[in-house]
């Protein structure tokens, strides 16, 4: 990758990027009210099972083929595997927030790269309700656009939802900054396994019926934080 | 039927009992759903519907007698309904799926519900035993204003033998669509050895279950209220039952619940069952009569 190409990337992965991305939780405060998440060790296995069995073969498999429909500006791939992708997300919160985080990459990538008429093309899609416009869709979609292949995709957008996990959980459970640096640090060598290890070409799958159910408890909290 | 299926009348000796296809083809006449056409060969056998309730639902066992699937079994199910149709669907026992050294153990369900019909698909679990290798595919799809109670189910292995989480490998796809074509998928692929492949954490929990219920004509308004009451049948029994429940992408409720022990996990299909009758149809539970 040159170096303009991780550049124009990289603004997308940015914790900088307004996705609203910080108002998500994914469960995860649904899961420590509910006890299951009390500290740094209990984030740890939680989302090291959510990465590798809930959205490796799902949400990463899906950003790599977005990732190849946007180098090869193929639309209806990228229309495709949109639907696919809303089709398994039974949370309403957590496939509310993707649809809603996913719109805000794609309005700045389309605007940005206005040469690229894949991304032109799927923002009309979105804009007219024809997509639902998933969160790894629009990643992959704008950093094939931008030139990333789909393994440095893949673990961009696992270290991007990682570093949301760790913000989130800052703000829930007694964990420092310190401390979510040396969560990070951990999951480094998983997401690199994920990122490599998925492979296009098969069906989205997933496994994590506890986070699904966490996910799902999210909106009947009493309190909460987050909208997810 | 929704569609031809490929069939098996002219396969050699070795594939008797073992590739076995079910065929029910249910219609509405007057106020009773009957059996309008059937077909099945072996393992399946045929028992006709009986009557349980005072919907006049037809209540039929999908019955196996050989209580289970081996490596190399393809079974099949095809099941139709026709307008109006209302049907209960469960099986007298669970699934056992038995080790395999070689073959997988393959079973494909497809469904068509017509316009107005209901379909209450509640089979009992499926337990993959260790070393075990399954894969099952259900397809359903709903014409317009049909309804759809789907309720799926695995238990970790023979628990009182200290067998969890033991089988070679276990896929499940579970795809519902409704007539404008929007759809439901659940599809997971576990393979334990592998690294993405992992039960991970639900491997503390012995029961996994999901249930849906789907119906395009149904306002938005009953589905809050039953996701509410769901809701609170989900919350009766916390460190034994952890549950969801939520609105998928298309019109219905979608709940997901693991269980620790086979009574917990009874009761709450039970309770599940009964608050979504009650919710849709003002009905009372149905009684299976299955001791």
């Amino acid at each position: 990758m040159d170096t303009r190409a991780l550049l124009e990337g990289l603004r997308f992965t940015d914790t900088f990027f307004p996705s609203g991305g910080y108002a998500f939780s994914s469960g995860l405060e649904a899961a420590v009210q509910g006890g299951a998440v009390k500290g740094a060790d209990q984030l740890v296995r939680y989302v090291e099972d959510l990465l590798r069995g809930g959205m490796s073969r799902r949400e990463v498999l899906a950003a790599k083929v977005a990732n190849r429909a946007g180098s090869a500006e193929d639309l209806p791939a990228a229309l495709e595997i949109d639907r696919a992708l809303d089709s398994t997300k039974l949370s309403r919160e957590s496939r509310l927030a993707s649809r809603q985080m996913g719109r805000q990459v794609i309005k700045v990538a389309a605007d940005q790269f206005r040469r690229k008429t894949v991304l032109r093309g799927y923002l009309d899609a979105v804009e007219s309700d024809r997509t639902p416009s998933h969160l790894a869709v629009c990643f992959g979609l704008t950093l094939g656009s931008c030139g990333w292949t789909e393994e440095q995709t893949a673990a961009a957008f696992l270290y991007q939802t990682a570093v949301g996990f760790v913000s989130a959980s800052m703000r829930l459970c007694p964990i420092g900054h310190r401390e979510g640096q040396q969560v990070l640090g951990e999951w480094l060598p998983l997401i690199d396994r994920i990122s490599r290890e998925v492979t296009v070409g098969t069906p989205l799958s997933s496994w994590s019926p506890i986070q699904d159910i966490y996910a799902m408890r999210h909106s009947g909290l009493k309190w909460r934080l987050f909208r997810s | 039927m929704s569609r031809p299926r490929k069939t098996h009348q002219t396969a050699p000796t070795k594939f008797v009992g073992r590739v076995g296809e079910l065929r029910l083809n249910y219609a509405r006449r007057d106020d009773r759903t009957f059996l309008a056409g059937s077909h099945c060969t072996t393992p399946w056998h045929l028992l006709p519907p009986i009557y349980l309730d005072e919907g006049n639902a037809a209540y039929t066992l999908l019955v196996n007698p050989s209580g289970g699937v081996v490596g190399g079994d393809r079974l099949s199910i095809d099941l139709r309904l026709d307008a109006r149709a209302h049907v209960v669907i469960s099986t007298p026992s669970a699934n056992r799926v038995y080790r395999s050294l070689g073959e997988l153990s393959v079973q494909d369900i497809r469904i068509y519900v017509g316009a107005d019909a209901v379909l209450e698909w509640f089979p009992e679990h499926t337990i993959p035993f260790a070393g075990s290798r399954f894969r099952q595919t259900l397809h359903a799809e709903l014409a317009p204003g049909a309804t759809i109670l789907l309720w799926d189910a695995i238990a970790s292995g023979r628990i009182t033998r200290g067998e969890r989480w033991a089988f070679t490998d276990l896929e499940n796809e579970i795809q519902i669509t409704t007539a404008s074509g929007g759809s439901i998928v659940e599809r997971y692929v576990l393979d334990p050895t592998t690294d993405l492949g992992r039960v991970g954490l639900a491997g503390e929990w012995n029961y996994v279950a999901s249930l849906y219920v789907v119906n395009d004509a149904v306002s938005s308004d009953v589905w809050n209220r039953l996701e509410t009451k769901v809701a609170a049948i989900l919350d009766k029994n916390p460190g034994q039952v952890l549950g969801g429940v939520s609105t998928p992408a298309v019109p219905g409720v979608a709940i997901k619940l693991l269980a620790r022990t086979a009574p917990d996990f009874t009761h709450m299909l039970g309770d599940l069952w009964a608050v979504v009758r009650e919710g849709l149809w003002n009905l009372p539970p149905v009684s299976l009569r299955k001791y």
